[in-house]
């Protein structure tokens, strides 16, 4: 048998063997069952599908879709092909590329090992799409969709063969594939053409429904449809909606797949010097995605330029938390938060009249986007025994209780983010306070603005330690450090992982918020001060229960053993 | 110094270390040798406080490991074979944190020439990810050096040292016992053993096969007398041979 092909063949048996044994442990097959039944849900059960699917079909999205399939390879022209498509592991480059095979050879196996990952993708849209729009039957569309994925994933691999080849040859690289360039000029001066000439009808569009009706207008009209004509050849037997419309786009379809695969097998590129340079870059976004650290990733490691001194009297618990801020400095990335924000700043124009008015506008966004950090606050920043659990023989062999690091870790992400949401309540409150209309009397206002950092540090702190009780307990339910797991049991595991947090935070706020509105309505006072002793007084019995619990995980994990862990 | 007493370590049924029992004072340095999977790492990793002994008492500088880990902790170091460092602190963060762990007075002082001794004073503000595995040793080297330790534990030490670091550690093991502290060497490379110890300790599948000076082992096997190190160590490790400490 090829090398290769047995080099595939056995990595994917011994990886289907690896998980089945896996599945073998009740926690691996109970997680399983909740990732496929949630799988399932999305795939099979949801009542809308059909309504889904026959929008995704129409010629609206179709020609965003085309549009956007242009924008992403174009992307990689004028930003930089994304190098990690030609990227190996460390160990088939230092086997493969030291064997005696040709470069042909190791661009084959790499087109095939993305077969995979293209058949998968055209397996669950074939699901998505099965019911939409008039009849096509699914194993049609699957070829059309499998087409248009292969296609794209032999463009992403021909673009960057294509700048390795102009980075090791410089001009000569250049003029070497000078028509690649000067077809994908050509493509992109005619769509921006049609978007110049028509942008009165995209600016002056009454709402976003009518500039996406006017936008697809205007890309399947001259000269833009002239541009997106190549592109819309390959999407065509996947948007087809009849066997007649399917049997004329195909053949189109498949020579370009043809032509591209011709392209990137003849493409004269460095294969093993960019290869290599790949596989190093994905070894470390492979390491910065399983730490969490970025969505993107920076380019190169931040440096530690700066630092916050420690002295070296005082209590020793406080240098794990110095290390611990000196990490969420130096990993946290911005962008994670660019989500929930964009979340919070719609929501708040939502409800102040598009924006209309700025102060409630700003209020309310700052206090959508502080709730938005309480809930999910946890998962986006894990500066606590979620990383430090791995390094578990180091933190043992410190001359510091357990109690002591568990507190210091779970301090380490409740401080900063109880501060970021106090941060954004004060901001909503100043904003209130020059609004036109403000939703609180001042006295509420005021009551709530009070008990806010209470409520913050009680919350997180709470929120993380559960987080952290579940890595100290149950660690092969969490994702820890740079472990990370994938399939449809991780998937699950993640489901769980999140209903048991809720689960654990809604049992432990039962006590704290009865006791605190009983005490506080034995007062007999406003409601605005009401409010206020209930959050206090619920808030002081949340922190102490948590400190309880910080105390038991601390007893936990020193029995802990790195080999558990 | 450092005492363990009828040291054992289960993992399930496995028998990882069975009920040794030794003691390193001030000043003697202890050569902890064996094949692969003799329960070396585990010993140290008990001794350390890292993971706990199935039955058995450890001792460090008077403090019991079990009833007084902080103070037992703060007595000795613990340098491991591999690096174990933290992504986000650079070098010299390494070493304010563990100062101030340790609460080592006079970091200031200390520390540049701590990172003179070890050669990373140009790589002071670089992360562990910047450096080589020698450069990474050595801050682990220096980060159990920092506070004075009067109980010294090393788990292959030298790995991925140049010759110079090399030499240099050697004469920082030397000059620590020295100066009184007790030393636990856990080593495959056996002139590096005979060098530097003044007792072995031979684990052979968890169990103490020997245990003393040259002179009391050869003492206590006659036949192996006038044999090499080497020889006397794959003797005492072969799977034929019943012993107990000398």
């Amino acid at each position: 048998m090829n090398a290769l092909i047995y080099l595939t063949w056995t990595s994917a048996r011994n990886r289907f063997i690896t998980a089945f044994r896996r599945v073998q442990s009740p926690r691996y097959a109970a997680a399983l069952l909740v990732g496929g039944v949630y799988i399932w849900s999305l795939l099979f059960r949801s009542p809308n599908r059909g309504a889904a699917a026959s929008f995704l079909l129409g010629r609206p999205s179709e020609a965003l879709i085309t549009l956007l399939m242009v924008l992403t390879l174009a992307g990689s022209w004028v930003f930089g092909a994304d190098v990690t498509a030609l990227a190996f592991t460390q160990a088939e480059v230092s086997m493969l590329f030291a064997a005696p095979l040709s470069r042909l050879q190791l661009v084959g196996l790499k087109l095939f090992r993305a077969q995979v990952a293209v058949l998968i993708n055209a397996l669950i849209w074939v699901f998505v799409l099965r019911r939409g729009g008039p009849y096509l039957p699914s194993p049609l569309r699957a070829f059309g969709l499998w087409i248009m994925f292969s296609t794209l994933n032999l463009h992403r691999l021909g673009a960057a063969l294509v700048q390795s080849s102009w980075r090791q040859h410089g001009r000569v690289g250049v003029r070497k594939n000078r028509w690649s360039i000067a077809i994908f000029a050509a493509i992109g001066v005619l769509i921006l053409e049609g978007l110049v000439i028509n942008r009165d009808r995209l600016i002056h569009a009454g709402g976003i429904g009518e500039f996406f009706t006017n936008l697809s207008d205007i890309l399947l009209s001259s000269p833009s449809v002239v541009g997106l004509w190549p592109f819309h050849l390959v999407v065509a037997p996947t948007f087809a909606k009849t066997i007649p419309d399917w049997e004329r786009a195909i053949l189109p379809a498949m020579l370009m797949l043809m032509l591209h695969s011709w392209w990137v097998l003849r493409t004269d590129a460095a294969f093993e010097d960019a290869a290599i340079e790949a596989s190093a870059e994905r070894a470390r976004r492979i390491e910065a995605i399983r730490s969490r650290r970025a969505w993107g990733v920076p380019s190169k490691p931040r440096k530690a330029s700066s630092t916050f001194r420690l002295s070296s009297a005082g209590h020793p618990a406080i240098a794990i938390l110095w290390k611990n801020m000196l990490c969420l400095r130096r990993t946290v990335q911005l962008r994670l938060f660019v989500g929930p924000l964009a979340m919070a700043v719609a929501f708040g124009a939502a409800v102040s009249s598009a924006g209309g008015d700025v102060a409630a506008f700003i209020s309310t966004s700052a206090v959508t986007f502080a709730g938005i950090l309480l809930v999910f606050g946890s998962r986006l920043i894990r500066n606590d025994l979620r990383h430090d659990m791995l390094h578990l023989p180091l933190l043992k062999a410190l001359p510091v209780s357990s109690g002591d690091i568990v507190m210091a870790e779970v301090a380490s992400s409740a401080l900063p983010m109880a501060a970021a949401q106090i941060a954004f309540v004060v901001i909503a409150y100043v904003a209130i306070l020059m609004s036109t209309r403000s939703p609180f009397d001042p006295r509420m206002r005021d009551a709530l603005l009070v008990s806010a950092p209470f409520a913050a540090l009680s919350l997180n702190a709470a929120l993380i330690t559960i987080q952290n009780g579940m890595a100290v307990l149950f660690p092969a339910w969490m994702r820890l450090g740079t472990g990370v797991s994938t399939g449809v049991e991780a998937l699950g595991q993640n489901v769980l992982g999140m209903v048991a947090h809720f689960f654990t935070l809604g049992i432990a706020m039962l006590v704290p918020l009865l006791v605190g509105w009983i005490s506080a309505s034995a007062l007999h006072q406003s409601r605005p001060v009401t409010i206020a002793v209930a959050t206090i007084v619920a808030a002081v019995l949340l922190s102490a229960e948590t400190y309880a619990a910080i105390r038991f995980l601390g007893r936990a994990l020193g029995r802990v053993e790195p080999l558990q862990a | 110094m450092i005492s363990a007493a009828n040291l054992t370590k289960l993992y399930g049924d496995f028998t990882a270390v069975r009920g040794i029992s030794f003691h390193v004072s001030p000043g003697e340095i202890l050569g902890l040798v064996g094949p692969n999977g003799a329960g070396k790492t585990t010993t140290l990793r008990c001794l350390a406080g890292i993971i706990s002994p199935t039955s058995g008492k450890i001792a460090v500088g008077g403090h019991d490991m079990h009833d007084d880990p902080i103070e037992a902790k703060r007595a000795l170091a613990f340098i491991p074979d591999e690096p174990h460092l933290f992504d986000y602190l650079s070098v010299e963060e390494h070493l304010r944190f563990i100062a101030r762990l340790y609460g080592v007075p006079d970091v200031d002082r200390r520390l540049p020439e701590m990172l003179n001794e070890l050669e990373l004073s140009d790589k002071r503000q670089s992360l562990p990810g910047e450096l080589s595995r020698g450069m990474r040793q050595k801050l682990a080297i220096a980060c159990g050096l920092l506070h004075d330790p009067s109980a010294l534990l090393l788990d292959e030490p030298l790995t991925g040292l140049d010759p110079a670091g090399i030499r240099r550690m050697r004469e920082t093991i030397v000059a620590r016992a020295e100066r009184g502290t007790a030393v636990i060497l856990s080593s495959h490379l056996l002139n590096l053993v005979e060098e530097l110890c003044t007792k072995l300790l031979v684990l052979r599948q968890g169990a103490c096969v020997a245990f003393g000076t040259m002179d009391e082992i050869i003492a206590a096997h006659p036949e192996l007398a006038g044999l090499s190190l080497e020889d006397v160590f794959l003797s005492l490790t072969s799977e034929g041979m019943e012993g107990a400490g000398a």
